[in-house]
């Protein structure tokens, strides 16, 4: 009964955090459990009362911040030293573009919806189709996820109770397999639909982008070693990179006018709100699955399926792949996470950093899977190519990314290898 | 209809400006915490203080949220329908977050219960003798004043979300 008012809401199109409230009121109402009702709004607080989900807006004020100080847009043209030559070079710094991204949004649907509007005009001026141009713009969100500051991984760590600066560590060999798997279909793609050769930056140009880009690096290197080398929390080294970015857009670049500050903290206050206040919701949401016993159920279901391991790793990809494609990523992981990470540790003795990584970088192919995909269609739209167009230059990604999950889902190692 | 599209608007304004100023505090306060660790003299509140601010910034956000209409949701169904429909499911679903709203602000009501207070006469200790509520007597760990303040968060995200949503549903989907 309860589920029925969760897809009904859903499907109507009522906000993900309201269908979580909505969905625990009835199950109170229903279950008559009244005394339930009295903690519903302290429950709202005590589900984002955690230290771990401050990172959240820290590190999107350090991506605006970032963004509008012309950081970005720096660490971009320092990259082009390296790849503005090849077959194809505008769409690695496209990928490129779109991890640094991810960093300030809070829904990967908007991410490629912001990133289609700007990056395809430009590769389609610069000789690429369009919808190759869409393509990659898309798969681009792809290696959002693993790539440190991560949002998803800062709320699984908060979700399953585990420390974040290890789970971005954890992220680092699955991070280079997608991102060489990704190089790899780039420079396919480019032979094989003849992607305009890019132009190797003079010794000059090169010269310049280096020098101006130095000092931006600044920033990634304060995030990865802050956290590495044990010096900061992921919360303090979000502050830290925000602070560092505001030192070198204002003082090394000038670029950063003090009175767009207002605006870059509303909408960073805004956009994290997003994630936040799904969080809170899903914390009473939480109640409604206990207590239906969704939990005992499904792992009854599934230990009875198989007690392989690996058997439950692929199962859930493929649950996960469904949901992704119609719930945006970071609310299917707030709503998937309680209900199937017990289940893995306790039943399957699954580490939870080898589950962590496999379920994030799924939730993001969701988006783009066909046939509902929501990502696949809001590319399309902005970008006025038909949705299976797109997909056919965005099948080799996806190809990708799931042999990269089947990899990580067989061999945990790869994950936990450098863990602890 | 008027009036209530400019309350919900005067509103979403001081909201705007107050999440501004909790985003800018908090990231402040978490680099005090580093300074003052670094120099050895940690201050011990500050930590608890950053995510009461986080928290206060979120439940604020999320009436912000609800008037811009800018939440995250599922639209795969509705995008497909004719636009008659589609208007008609827009107006569904500001009613339904309208009963929500004035829901949670009933439930917050209930916790806080105003006129059991006013009975004790304001004496928080009498208070919690009548009603077995402890809702006024639990401290917070570090900052040094009782909880009761800090969880107004949601009652204040309450009254903000139902005075949107009303607006909301009166003006009806936006024309595209």
């Amino acid at each position: 009964m309860t589920i029925a008012v969760f897809v009904l809401l859903l499907i109507l199109g009522v906000p993900i955090a309201f269908v979580l409230l909505g969905t625990a009121l009835a199950y109170i109402e229903i279950s008559g459990n009244d005394v339930l009702f009295a903690s519903v709004a302290q429950q709202l607080f005590s589900g984002i009362e955690q230290y771990g989900l401050m990172a959240i807006p820290l590190f999107m004020l350090a991506g605006e911040i970032m963004n509008r100080g012309g950081l970005m847009r720096r660490l971009i043209g320092l990259a082009s030293i390296f790849v503005a030559g090849l077959r194809g070079g505008l769409a690695y710094i496209n990928l490129l573009a779109n991890m640094m991204m991810a960093s300030i949004m809070g829904s990967a649907t908007a991410q490629i919806a912001i990133m289609t509007q700007a990056m395809v005009p430009e590769m389609e001026r610069a000789g690429y189709r369009r919808d190759f141009a869409a393509a990659t713009t898309a798969a681009g969100g792809l290696l959002a996820p693993i790539i440190p500051p991560s949002m998803l991984f800062v709320i699984y760590g908060v979700l399953g109770q585990i420390a974040i600066g290890d789970l971005f560590i954890a992220g680092i060999v699955p991070g280079l397999l997608l991102t060489s798997g990704f190089i790899v279909v780039v420079a396919v793609l480019g032979i094989v639909h003849d992607f305009p050769q890019g132009q190797w930056l003079t010794r000059r140009e090169m010269l310049r982008a280096a020098v101006r880009g130095l000092p931006s690096t600044a920033v990634p290197i304060v995030i990865v070693g802050g956290i590495l080398l044990g010096i900061f929390s992921p919360t303090e080294s979000a502050a830290a990179a925000a602070l560092a970015a505001f030192l070198i857009g204002r003082f090394v670049h000038k670029e950063l006018d003090l009175r767009e500050f207002p605006d870059m903290l509303l909408s960073t206050a805004v956009n994290s709100t997003l994630v936040l206040f799904l969080i809170a919701t899903a914390n009473v949401f939480g109640w409604a699955i206990i207590f239906e016993e969704v939990p005992q159920r499904l792992t009854l279901w599934l230990t009875e399926f198989s007690s392989d391991p690996f058997v439950f790793m692929l199962l859930v990809n493929a649950a996960l792949l469904v949901i992704g494609a119609f719930i945006d990523s970071i609310a299917a992981l707030i709503i998937v996470v309680p209900l199937l990470l017990p289940i893995a540790q306790g039943s399957y003795g699954i580490d939870p950093f080898h589950f962590g990584v496999v379920v994030c970088i799924n939730l993001v192919l969701g988006i783009l899977t066909p046939p509902v995909g929501a990502g696949l269609f809001i590319s399309a739209t902005l970008a006025k190519v038909k949705p299976g167009r797109i997909f056919v230059a965005l099948w080799p990604f996806l190809v990708v990314t799931i042999a990269v999950l089947v990899l990580l889902s067989w061999q945990p190692w790869l994950v936990t290898m450098v863990v602890r | 209809m008027r009036l209530f599209s400019r309350v919900s608007n005067a509103v979403l304004g001081a909201e705007k400006r107050v999440v501004t100023v909790l985003a800018a505090a908090l990231v402040l306060l978490i680099l005090l915490n580093i300074v003052t660790r670094a120099a050895g003299a940690a201050i011990f509140w500050v930590d608890e203080l950053a995510i009461y601010t986080m928290i206060w910034m979120a439940m604020i956000g999320a009436s912000v949220m609800l008037r811009m209409r800018t939440a995250i949701a599922v639209t795969l169904v509705t995008d497909f329908l004719p636009q008659g429909i589609r208007r008609a499911a827009v107006r569904l679903v500001d009613a339904i977050l309208l009963g929500f709203a004035i829901t949670l602000l009933v439930l917050c009501w209930q916790w806080y219960d105003p006129v059991a207070l006013i009975q004790s006469g304001f004496d928080l200790d009498v208070f919690a003798e009548n009603t077995f509520k402890f809702i006024y007597t639990e401290p917070t760990n570090t900052v040094g004043i009782r909880k009761f303040w800090i969880w107004l968060a949601v009652p204040v995200m309450a009254v903000g979300m139902t005075i949107h949503a009303v607006a909301n549903l009166l003006e009806g989907p936006v024309t595209e």
